[in-house]
């Protein structure tokens, strides 16, 4: 149903294009799994929406569907039809290597977006372009450990077990708070799946287990609401800081009354943006970094107004 | 067959004896289970057995019970239903993201009216076309699920004033000390109990899943009983939806993705026979309560996620093998 295959034909106006010296270009995107969260799918209209605004750009939108079988066959799908360049939302960071590699020895270059694959693949794409995750759970720790006052205890609700972006979430988060603030402790650590219910069962239980809890870190803004939910149902909310990671509307809002202390701000649109601008740049024969990451900045109650609410 | 053997007159006494523990077993193991469960439980977590955890696990598990209790009036009448997981996606979206736009009352009538269609069509295909339940049923769950996708947009529906909303109630709200979803799982499950047990209507269904060409032999209208159970499904999962959505005051679009799975564990848990014509709500009950203190018990004891679900299957199957040692009279079989 959602693994669309459309084609963003932008109307190439000669004006436009004698604007840009290079191109025009085609590039392919197979994206993870559209419609099943709503960040790749602000993700897929902003891709389009940035395709559309360069003007001499072809995009071919294809979907996963999160299954690695059919993203490995639209990657030599878009390997027979020479694309220009081929940027990857990655199923699976280890099992798209071979797909990868592929690409590479027919001269296309890849461009892995916003999550990352195995280090045995760095050697065959262009560049990453997407948020540092490691990063977002070292600023989430430091946020923590600023607003406990170097002192007390906390859980942690993590993404989806096995995830890259989960994983380096909670990686980054644990080091940091170890190294920066020795005087929290971390509890006990469950997966909430990105899952507000899941996140709100996990956090009622957490609630029954521990009399005290300090703080709670969520691997997103989703499942940190719904562990306010249950703090709130619990009447706890109120002795408990409550710090999550992208940004979602909800956790804007809870930010805003006052009940969430903090998260990281990630925009969808940015994620895209850059993902384009990255491929763009690497047609037209820039030095680039292997890993180019885009800002994902704290946001709190002080900074809340510098950033727009997010729209999903 | 190895049971008409075992049945035949002469059956050493040892044998009888052996027959009679396993009988005990398949119909008592799986609550000496749960009893064993909770002692070693309480033993790892002080928590476990308090007033405020037990509360806890039973409003958790109250959103599957509910589905549960649909469900195994469909398969006490012979079927299956395996859309309930998506159905339950579709309300939840069509619940919250009505709230905003057409106030609580409306969203929630509108809510009841689509859910109870899909019920319908369900119902009509199984019922009067006389396709296999399992087929249409999966058809089912992945029409739907593309359905939400795309009135969702793929996106989240929140509801924007969570404070000030009537709506909180179901989820959320307490009645003389007791939670909503818990009042409204234990009124479903004794009204629900009590039509299957006490009136015409009930013993009719019991008849149409047991033996269909008998019923409809002594005059029961099978094709309308049939259709019947998917609307008692459809209601319940309409009811889940409210409290779903209530508790979390927002969806996602996949949010009753693989709940099926859990619904049928908790049937099966309680003893009810996939093969329709036995079952009751009762231990339908028990069985998701079961599901829901193994969980929450692995949890206080510090087990992540994945055992839960490792362990909550191996009981799953036990319960299954019992059930069919006790039909066959003897733990193994040797013949096909």
């Amino acid at each position: 149903m959602f693994n669309k295959t459309a084609i963003a034909v932008s109307v190439t106006l000669m004006s436009i294009a004698a604007a840009h010296a290079e191109g025009p270009y085609r590039i392919g995107i197979t994206q993870n799994n559209v419609g099943v969260d709503s960040y790749q799918t602000t993700y897929e209209s902003a891709f389009e929406a940035a395709a559309a605004r360069e003007g001499n750009v072809d995009v071919v939108v294809l979907d996963a569907g999160g299954d690695v079988a059919r993203q490995i066959g639209q990657m030599q799908d878009l390997i027979q039809q020479r694309v220009d360049a081929i940027i990857i939302w990655p199923t699976n960071g280890q099992a798209v290597i071979p797909a990868i590699r592929q690409a590479h020895s027919a001269g296309i270059p890849v461009i892995v977006t916003n999550s990352k694959i195995a280090d045995a693949g760095l050697d065959f794409i262009a560049a990453f372009s997407g948020p540092d995750n490691v990063q977002q759970g070292i600023s989430s720790a430091e946020m923590m450990c600023d607003a406990l006052g170097g002192e007390g205890q906390i859980v942690q609700i993590s993404g989806q077990p096995g995830y890259t972006t989960a994983m380096e979430r909670a990686g980054g988060f644990e080091d940091r708070l170890a190294e920066a603030c020795p005087g929290v402790e971390l509890l006990e650590t469950q997966p909430g799946n990105w899952n507000r219910e899941r996140a709100q069962r996990v956090m009622e239980d957490f609630l029954t287990k521990y009399d005290r809890i300090d703080g709670v870190y969520s691997g997103d803004d989703n499942m940190g609401v719904g562990a306010l939910n249950a703090a709130k149902g619990a009447g706890r909310a109120d002795g408990i800081i409550f710090i999550g990671a992208t940004n979602f509307a909800v956790g804007y809002d809870a930010i805003e009354r006052g009940e969430y202390y903090g998260s990281i701000y990630q925009s969808p649109v940015d994620d895209a943006e850059a993902a384009l601008q990255t491929a763009l740049d690497v047609l037209a024969g820039e030095e680039l970094p292997k890993m180019n990451f885009f800002e994902t900045p704290k946001i709190t109650a002080e900074n809340l107004e510098e950033f727009d609410r997010p729209v999903f | 067959m190895a049971s008409t053997e075992q049945t035949k007159v002469g059956v050493p006494l040892g044998r009888l004896s052996k027959a009679g523990v396993l009988s005990f077993l398949s119909a008592q193991g799986i609550l000496i289970f749960f009893l064993i469960g909770m002692f070693v439980f309480s033993f790892f977590s002080e928590q476990f057995l308090s007033q405020s955890n037990i509360m806890t696990v039973v409003r958790q598990a109250s959103i599957i019970g509910i589905i549960a209790v649909g469900v195994t009036v469909v398969i006490i009448g012979g079927n299956l239903d395996l859309s309930v997981g998506s159905m339950l996606s579709f309300s939840t979206v069509l619940v919250v993201d009505l709230h905003d736009k057409i106030g609580p009352t409306n969203a929630i009538l509108l809510m009841f009216a689509l859910t109870l269609m899909i019920g319908a069509v369900n119902g009509f295909l199984i019922g009067f076309l006389r396709l296999n339940s399992l087929i249409v049923t999966l058809a089912m769950l992945s029409a739907i699920q593309g359905f939400v996708l795309i009135y969702s947009g793929g996106q989240n529906v929140d509801i924007a004033n969570q404070e000030n909303t009537w709506f909180a109630f179901f989820g959320r709200g307490f009645v003389g000390g007791i939670a909503v979803p818990v009042l409204m799982f234990g009124l479903l499950a004794i009204l629900i109990q009590v039509v299957m047990s006490y009136t015409g209507y009930g013993r009719r269904i019991f008849a149409v899943g047991g033996n269909p060409m008998a019923a409809v032999y002594s005059g029961i209208r099978k094709n309308w009983c049939v259709f019947s159970t998917y609307l008692i499904s459809a209601f319940c999962v309409a009811c889940a939806a409210l409290v779903l959505g209530s508790r979390v005051m927002g969806s996602q679009n996949n949010v009753g993705q693989g709940y099926e799975l859990l619904v049928l564990a908790g049937i099966i848990l309680g003893g009810t026979s996939l093969l329709g014509g036995a079952g009751s709500i009762w231990k339908t009950v028990i069985g998701v309560l079961i599901l829901g203190f193994i969980q929450n018990g692995l949890l206080l004891m510090g087990y992540p996620y994945y055992i839960q679900w490792i362990v909550t299957w191996v009981i799953i199957i036990l319960a299954v093998w019992l059930d069919l040692a006790n039909k066959r009279k003897r733990l193994f079989t040797t013949h096909s």
